[in-house]
């Protein structure tokens, strides 16, 4: 072997474990890293109500709300929305939660206030909400609707469903997804949960 | 001339082929000093097996039995085969997987996974699948818990899923480069720490409470598969408090374990018999077992094991030399742990 295709070969070796290196990291998850890659499994997120989602956008993580929103004394709460002010708004919660998963670092933390619970995932050292659950009748959607309504109501305010099952209707919006839980023809439980909850 | 050219090509794609690999073990995770549990799987592999009983499944089983329990009062040699958020797929292929090294007496399985009937997140994956040793029962366990996202041939050339590692490289990669690294007690996960259950939440309402038939089908598998090695399947349900164990679901594996006359026990129901205060027998507020908890609760397995015809060893005296080891390495980290606690008051 010439010494200039020696040179070329170890080039190309070079080449080839600086392309794996480098690939397309910046984009992956760190498996194996301190830092949590992901929400918490084995999270059960809470419920809430007494008051009212919209579906204007205002109040993601970066400030602007996607979805289907809930509002509650005038504190209006959208999926991934970076979770300590709405917490600070919202007042001392009637009890918390904090559930760290297996292995990852990080909580999930469950806030119970009259009539809805507010869960969050940890991201970095910021927390963001993961869902709003409606417990009871005392809290509404935005657009009116409670546990207790029928079927053919939350049908003629919310339209048809993204999905459906005899006890489920989806409405997505926005990578978001507000459930409608149902037992016979009444909804039990009403649930705004995040994209990033339900991966 | 010829011949020589040869050879220095031979020569040329092993020092490739070693440097790849030498990379490939330098950029994977080692889960010493954070996400210890990724380390579990692995250390399965340095053991002595010649076990009586084998715990399978996820982090409750490893955070709340002790073997060191089981051996001291009941001379029952066990060892725990467990992950975090192992998925039961998963668990059987293990259970495959520990069949090529041993036939166990008895397979304890916790039932909690069965809420899963789907792949779930890749980090837990691997987590579980690269401590597995390459084995058919490996490749049918990637194959069955791959996300979409996910590619089995990340899973066999790791450094093309971890190359990005590079500028994160601690110390410890390459102190543990090929130094294994012992995180757990026979597959127990240590806890001395204590922070009582408070306000553990309701389980939310589902729209289904019915297990899925993937997990279903899996866990016909793992009974059959007991069943055909003439081994003693118990069904448990750790008593962790969070996530919340629905009556469906209960209902569910009793019918299960009824149907095929399998032991079933609910340690949720057992609170009172184990002696478990979760005031003072949790480090994470009911989701997991302290040292004191999974103590009290392996008591009470022993028995049951005991009056299940698991035998007695102590008085062998090889396995009494590995076990006077293994225990004093739970003391000293016991002792470890109590005095980190102390520092930090």
């Amino acid at each position: 072997m010439s010494k200039g295709r020696k040179t070329a070969a170890a080039l190309l070796a070079l080449v080839t474990i600086m392309a794996l290196l480098a690939g397309c990291g910046s984009s992956e998850n760190n498996i194996g890293s301190g830092a949590k890659d992901q929400i918490a499994s084995g999270s059960q997120s809470g419920s809430g109500n007494q008051g009212s989602s919209g579906t204007e956008n205002q109040g993601g993580q970066n400030g602007t709300q996607k979805g289907y929103v809930f509002t509650y004394k005038d504190v209006t709460i959208s999926m991934d929305a970076e979770a300590a002010p709405l917490v600070a708004a919202l007042g001392e919660p009637n009890s918390y939660f904090e559930a760290a998963s297996c292995a990852f670092e990080g909580l999930d933390k469950m806030y119970t206030y009259s009539g809805f619970e507010l869960d969050t995932y940890p991201t970095g050292d910021k927390d963001f909400v993961s869902a709003v659950v409606l417990k009871d009748d005392s809290v509404a959607t935005p657009e009116g609707v409670v546990i207790g309504d029928s079927k053919s109501k939350l049908e003629s305010v919310y339209g048809t469903a993204s999905s459906t099952t005899d006890t489920l209707a989806v409405y997505e919006k926005d990578g978001m997804e507000l459930r409608f839980i149902l037992s016979g023809d009444s909804i039990v439980s009403i649930e705004y949960m995040s994209g990033a909850a339900l991966q | 001339m010829k011949s020589k050219k040869t050879l220095k090509v031979i020569v040329s794609a092993i020092i490739v082929f070693v440097c790849l690999f030498l990379l490939q073990r330098l950029l994977m995770p080692k889960y010493v000093s954070d996400i210890v549990e990724g380390s579990m799987i692995a250390e399965y592999y340095r053991e002595e097996m010649d076990h009586d009983v084998v715990f399978i499944g996820d982090c409750e089983v490893y955070e709340n039995f002790s073997p060191k329990v089981l051996w001291e009062e009941y001379g029952i040699n066990s060892y725990i085969r467990g992950s975090a958020q192992q998925l039961i797929w998963q668990s059987y292929y293990l259970l495959e997987d520990t069949l090529r090294y041993e036939k166990p007496q008895v397979v304890i399985f916790n039932v909690l996974s069965m809420q899963y009937n789907e792949p779930q997140r890749e980090a837990y994956n691997r987590m579980t699948l690269e401590g597995m040793k390459w084995s058919g029962a490996k490749v049918k366990a990637i194959l069955a818990s791959m996300t979409e996202e996910e590619n089995f041939l990340d899973y066999v050339f790791p450094i093309l899923r971890y190359h990005s590692r590079w500028s994160e490289l601690k110390g410890e990669d390459l102190e543990y480069l090929f130094k294994p690294h012992q995180v757990s007690h026979n597959g127990y996960y240590m806890r001395v720490d204590v922070k009582p259950a408070e306000n553990v939440p309701e389980g939310k309402v589902l729209a289904d409470y019915s297990f899925g038939e993937n997990a279903y089908d899996y866990l016909d598998r793992f009974t059959k598969l007991c069943k055909e090695n003439d081994i003693q399947l118990i069904l448990i349900k750790a008593p962790s408090l969070y996530p919340y164990w629905y009556d469906e679901w209960e209902a569910q594996m009793e019918e299960y374990a009824a149907g095929n006359n399998l032991l079933y026990i609910n340690f949720l129901e057992l609170v009172e018999e184990t002696g478990l205060d979760f005031s003072t027998d949790t480090y994470d507020g009911g989701l997991h077992l302290n040292l004191s908890g999974a103590e009290k609760v392996s008591r009470y397995l022993g028995k049951v094991l005991q009056e299940e015809g698991v035998p007695d060893r102590r008085g062998e005296e090889a396995l009494e030399k590995i076990w006077q080891e293994k225990a004093a390495l739970y003391e000293q980290e016991k002792e470890e742990q109590y005095l980190a606690l102390e520092a930090e008051r």
